[in-house]
């Protein structure tokens, strides 16, 4: 890429403005999946998703479909989803096991777990030619690198670059928070997986994931009816969970300007919350299995980190309190798919797990109340975008007002410094002609 | 009329309720204590440990009809138009003296940014009141129910 156009694609990006073909041009989306997926630590999935030997999990990194595979020795590997030999796909399901070895369903070639050839049909036709079973050439090809924290498994498409845990800097306390709310410090995917479609960009919903600017506008429909029915509800003083999860949308500006904004380098943030002492049953026998792991200043420490949505740039955002990830996978310019996860809390009370279950169907399935106005204002974005009424998009809301911290900026929770946070990143990422 | 003709009448009015929006009649229809259910899997064992794709009771049923009338529901500008048609009909061994009804449907939806098909199974089991039949449990089978999902807004 010449210099003209790395100076154009720093130019769509001022510090309180970007210029709407971030959002809407093929060429930059191509660029993207190069130079943002192709560098960033991209999140494939928990190693819960993959207990016994053999079993395999499926992800996309930027355009590429790889899978994470649990070898007999143990390890954990992320392989390219591509034969060595005529590149066929060799897993086909979301998640399944593969059995003991590898094998291409076209010519039979066989890999090991870690990708490593096994064999091949009918040797000796290959002797004397240039094929060599120890050149990797001939294997299945592993991630340039893989990490994983505390069972969460992310890989590079870049041979160099940041290790996983500098890559997080200050996040990584969600992911921590995350496990540390279960009594025994671990977590594992269960109860199934959403997968919706978005009709619009994917920084769109990075975006939107700490706007708190929107929930009172966008989510008026489903917080009016949450509210109808609870005053209809006769005799009732609290307001059931899978009502209030519904409703909470609905608090006024003063509410959600109070909550801390925190944002770190790489464009991850999350967005703070304020911590009730609960009162209900669930959350109060949960409270206790932390107090039998952890005693009573522990557990007060644990429960005083309190965020609504994290997010880890570009790949993932999870939700703590209600032990939710939602994964991002890019697909095309104007086209997202969100895959939604919930993790049970190993030693919690099974009815933590089933309140998260009740929480994923009512707020983040592709048939939740709330989500449908969310997808429709985005794809009326991505629509209003193409039009010639106005160049830019802007990020001005408390601008010029984040506070420095190490390694990121603190604003009010009203603040856009997410979204410019996120557009400092990408920046990085798009004019940077090598991977760092 | 007999028992069959019965159960099929019970259908065809339910889905001709859902494709005219008459989301009171509808709600009207179910047993006290009556379930709503789409599965999210296909080998989906029960729907308290794993996610659904629906699993509403009374309230989030009322929920989702009154969102769905709201003049700011941004989703439904215009409102999502449907037409089912319900077949296949036949009754399976009963319940504690409930109906069990199987059928296969086939909904046609329409919304602003596109039409599509929907289709499965639904399974009703129904109960004898003294107004006719009411839902204890309709569950719904979609075909593609594991793959990537635009959003459901409506009932199925």
């Amino acid at each position: 890429m010449d210099m003209h156009v790395r100076d154009d694609i720093a130019r769509l990006v001022e510090p309180d403005r970007v210029h709407r073909s971030v959002y809407t041009d093929p060429a930059i989306f191509d660029l993207e999946m190069e130079r943002i997926f192709g560098r960033a630590w991209v999140y494939v999935g928990h190693e819960s998703q993959v207990p016994n030997v053999g079993d395999y999990h499926q992800a996309l990194i930027g355009r590429d479909s790889v899978f994470m595979v649990r070898a007999p020795e143990g390890d954990v590997h992320v392989l390219f989803n591509r034969c060595a030999h005529k590149g066929a796909k060799l897993v086909a399901f979301p998640q399944g096991n593969v059995g003991k070895f590898i094998r291409c369903p076209f010519h039979g070639w066989n890999f090991k777990c870690n990708g490593a050839l096994h064999s091949v049909p009918v040797r000796d036709g290959y002797e004397g030619t240039r094929f060599d079973a120890a050149d990797p050439e001939f294997s299945v090809r592993r991630l340039p690198r893989q990490a994983s924290y505390r069972g969460f498994v992310f890989a590079s498409l870049a041979d160099s670059g940041p290790d996983l845990e500098t890559f997080l800097g200050g996040i990584k306390t969600s992911l921590d928070n995350f496990c540390d709310r279960a009594p025994t410090g671990e977590v594992e995917v269960a109860g199934g997986v959403f997968r919706v479609w978005q009709h619009s960009n994917w920084k769109i919903f990075f975006e939107n994931l700490n706007d708190t600017s929107h929930p009172m506008v966008t989510h008026e429909s489903s917080v009016n009816a949450a509210r109808a029915r609870y005053k209809a509800m006769e005799g009732e003083t609290k307001m059931p969970f899978r009502l209030l999860i519904i409703e909470g949308n609905g608090e006024p500006y003063e509410f959600w300007d109070k909550l801390e904004m925190v944002a770190f380098d790489n464009g991850h943030s999350y967005m703070g919350a304020i911590f009730i002492p609960p009162t209900d049953p669930v959350s109060l026998a949960h409270i206790e299995t932390l107090k039998t792991a952890y005693g009573e200043a522990r557990t007060q420490e644990i429960l005083n980190i309190q965020r609504h949505n994290s997010i880890i740039y570009p790949s993932c955002s999870p939700h703590t309190s209600f032990q939710q990830l939602r994964v991002i996978r890019p697909v095309a310019v104007d086209r997202t798919m969100v895959e939604i996860y919930t993790f049970r809390l190993k030693g919690a009370p099974e009815a933590l797990f089933q309140r998260a279950i009740t929480y994923a169907n009512v707020v983040n399935s592709p048939s939740s109340n709330v989500m449908p106005d969310d997808i429709e204002v985005y794809a009326r974005c991505q629509q209003g975008l193409l039009s010639d009424g106005g160049e830019w998009v802007s990020l001005h809301r408390d601008a010029g007002r984040d506070r420095p911290i190490p390694g990121g900026f603190v604003a009010n929770g009203l603040s856009e410094l997410p979204m410019r946070n996120q557009f400092r990143a990408w920046q990085r990422y798009m004019t940077q002609e090598h991977a760092a | 009329m007999t028992a069959y003709a019965h159960v099929a009448e019970f259908l065809y009015h339910e889905a001709r309720l859902l494709d005219q929006r008459s989301w009171p009649d509808w709600l009207g229809l179910f047993a006290e204590g009556g379930m709503y259910w789409a599965p999210l899997a296909f080998d989906q064992p029960d729907p308290v440990n794993h996610a659904s794709l629906f699993y509403e009771d009374a309230l989030l049923r009322e929920v989702r009809a009154q969102r769905l009338e709201e003049k700011r529901a941004w989703s439904q500008q215009p409102v999502t138009q449907a037409a089912r048609i319900v077949g296949n009909i036949v009754l399976l061994p009963e319940q504690e003296g409930d109906v069990v009804v199987g059928s296969t449907f086939h909904m046609l939806e329409w919304h602003r940014n596109g039409q599509r098909m929907l289709g499965g199974q639904y399974t009703h089991r129904l109960r004898h009141t003294a107004e006719g039949f009411r839902i204890v449990l309709k569950r719904i089978d979609l075909i593609n129910r594991e793959d990537v999902q635009d959003t459901l807004e409506t009932f199925l």
